[in-house]
């Protein structure tokens, strides 16, 4: 039986996560206040900003940073955010990128390119670098969840991308 | 709705096959999204794009837009260019996994070529450069409207043991859906075995070099056929079409003694049009020329022929020698104009 992965993608906008479209994921739990979670939230028609919340640490665990909607809030590690031709960088306290966000613009849409290596509050690698894509490890939530295709080949969609 | 029984129960969905190249210009995928979406409303399923290529990401995006429920996306550095054997490879396998009871593809060089090879690996048949297609409300099988006999005939062509039902559509026969950004859809990417090695390796291509003619988009169209006679009354359509602001068609005898560039054929084996205005000069009215140009507003028709069947499609014709009304035609206009 053919394996596939999937997600569900929107026609105006959508991120590039594991070399798939997806038109929003969510890693971690948003809803716990001390551990690690990433938010690439959907993006409506109208908009072209990518919406990014997260709670980021290093790989011994320590806190980086937290956004909420592209907005910095806890900020021990006094990173700091820069304009790049497209979207934002955020740096660490040395120079040195911890996240990435870049938006392509299509004639009718947007695609969204991240880059970053993010752990998780026990230093778990969580989100790194694969090519154009990001890769995520664990378990991830693609925007929108859903029953198989019709046409037979079922129960093994990878709505959660376990690496 | 009777579905089919015994083997074939197992197949479901409308297959589109995803033609992205020159993509802002060649529409036939999306009218093939759109009609698609219309067939498997009637068979309670969904319409799936398949898209084979490298950074395919904005025509997965476009499909989506204009109405396909799912996209099925192989994405692989080696699918970049196309190749008959590796795609028809790849696109057996997974029909032979989902079983899309209908697999559709635009009458194209692409779909042209690949289409026939795909049929005989599936062993399924084939109905090609369909006009039409629809659902019969009995059996649930897909009618597919085909020129035969030469284009003299339409045929129904039904394809009532074997799956997928396969057919390849002239462009411009169906109407594409607007684009809709609010539009949401599935994205699905099998896993990719080994490709298969190709015994034809592609060492490098490139655009063929002509002049741009937008015939589909053209409000008016002027058609030349065998009545014009020679290259130099054909050439006279040129200079018609200048003065009105339009585009020059023709019909196979004008191409066949090169009056005309092919790229210029309207028909069954050439282009569809949606003027607001034709004008049909010299062309008896065939059906494989007529196909082309069911979508035009207004036609008129020369031919000496009074009972050319031109003429029952035509709003307004004119009985008389086109190599004589022709010109009177282009002097009146350049008085006006």
């Amino acid at each position: 039986m053919l394996k596939f992965r999937e997600s569900h993608i929107s026609a105006h906008h959508n991120y590039l996560v594991n070399d798939m479209l997806a038109a929003g994921f969510l890693l971690g739990d948003p809803d716990s206040p001390k551990t690690f979670y990433f938010l690439s939230d959907i993006v409506p028609p109208g908009e072209s900003t990518p919406r990014i919340s997260a709670r980021a640490f290093d790989e011994h665990g320590l806190l980086l940073f937290e956004l909420t909607s592209n907005v910095m809030g806890k900020n021990p590690c006094e990173c700091a955010s820069q304009s790049i031709p497209g979207g934002v960088r955020i740096l660490d306290s040395s120079g040195k990128a911890l996240l990435e966000v870049r938006t392509e613009e299509f004639t009718n849409g947007y695609l969204t390119r991240l880059k970053a290596r993010l752990f998780d509050e026990h230093g778990n690698l969580r989100i790194g670098d694969q090519g154009e894509s990001i890769q995520v490890y664990g378990e991830a939530d693609m925007a929108y969840i859903s029953p198989p295709p019709a046409g037979g080949t079922e129960g093994n969609a990878d709505h959660e991308q376990r690496r | 709705m009777k579905k089919m029984s015994g083997e074939n129960r197992d197949f479901d969905g409308v297959w589109v096959l995803g033609d992205y190249r020159n993509y802002f210009q060649n529409r036939v995928t999306l009218q093939l999204i759109s009609k698609g979406k219309a067939l498997a409303q009637k068979l309670n399923t969904k319409v799936s794009v398949i898209v084979l290529g490298e950074q395919v990401h904005q025509y997965a995006m476009e499909y989506v837009a204009h109405g396909a429920d799912v996209i099925i996306v192989a994405e692989h550095p080696e699918l970049r260019e196309y190749q008959v054997e590796t795609y028809t490879a790849l696109l057996a396998r997974w029909v032979e996994d989902f079983k899309p009871e209908v697999f559709l593809a635009g009458a194209t060089s692409f779909g042209r070529e690949l289409f026939p090879r795909l049929a005989k690996r599936l062993q399924t048949g084939l109905s090609a450069d369909c006009v039409a297609l629809d659902v019969d409300s009995e059996t649930g099988l897909l009618v597919q409207t085909t020129p035969a006999f030469g284009g003299e005939l339409l045929a129904d062509v039904v394809t009532p043991n074997r799956q997928p039902q396969m057919a390849t559509v002239h462009p411009g026969v169906f109407h594409e859906r607007p684009h809709d950004p609010e539009a949401v859809g599935r994205i699905i990417y099998p896993e990719l075995d080994v490709l298969p090695e190709e015994r034809v390796r592609l060492l490098r291509s490139r655009r063929q070099q002509t002049r741009s003619i937008n015939l589909e988009d053209a409000q008016v169209v002027v058609v030349g056929g065998r009545g014009l006679g020679s290259k130099e009354q054909f050439g006279l359509l040129f200079e018609l079409a200048e003065l009105l602001e339009g585009e020059v068609g023709a019909t196979r005898p004008a191409i066949l003694p090169e009056w005309a560039e092919e790229d210029r054929l309207l028909g069954q084996t050439g282009k569809s049009v949606k003027p607001k205005l034709l004008i049909s000069i010299g062309t008896s009215g065939a059906l494989q020329y007529t196909t082309g140009i069911q979508g035009a507003e207004t036609i008129i028709a020369i031919n000496r022929d009074p009972n050319a069947p031109i003429f029952k499609m035509a709003d307004l014709g004119l009985v008389g020698d086109a190599t004589i009304l022709l010109p009177m035609l282009l002097e009146a206009l350049r008085k006006r104009l």
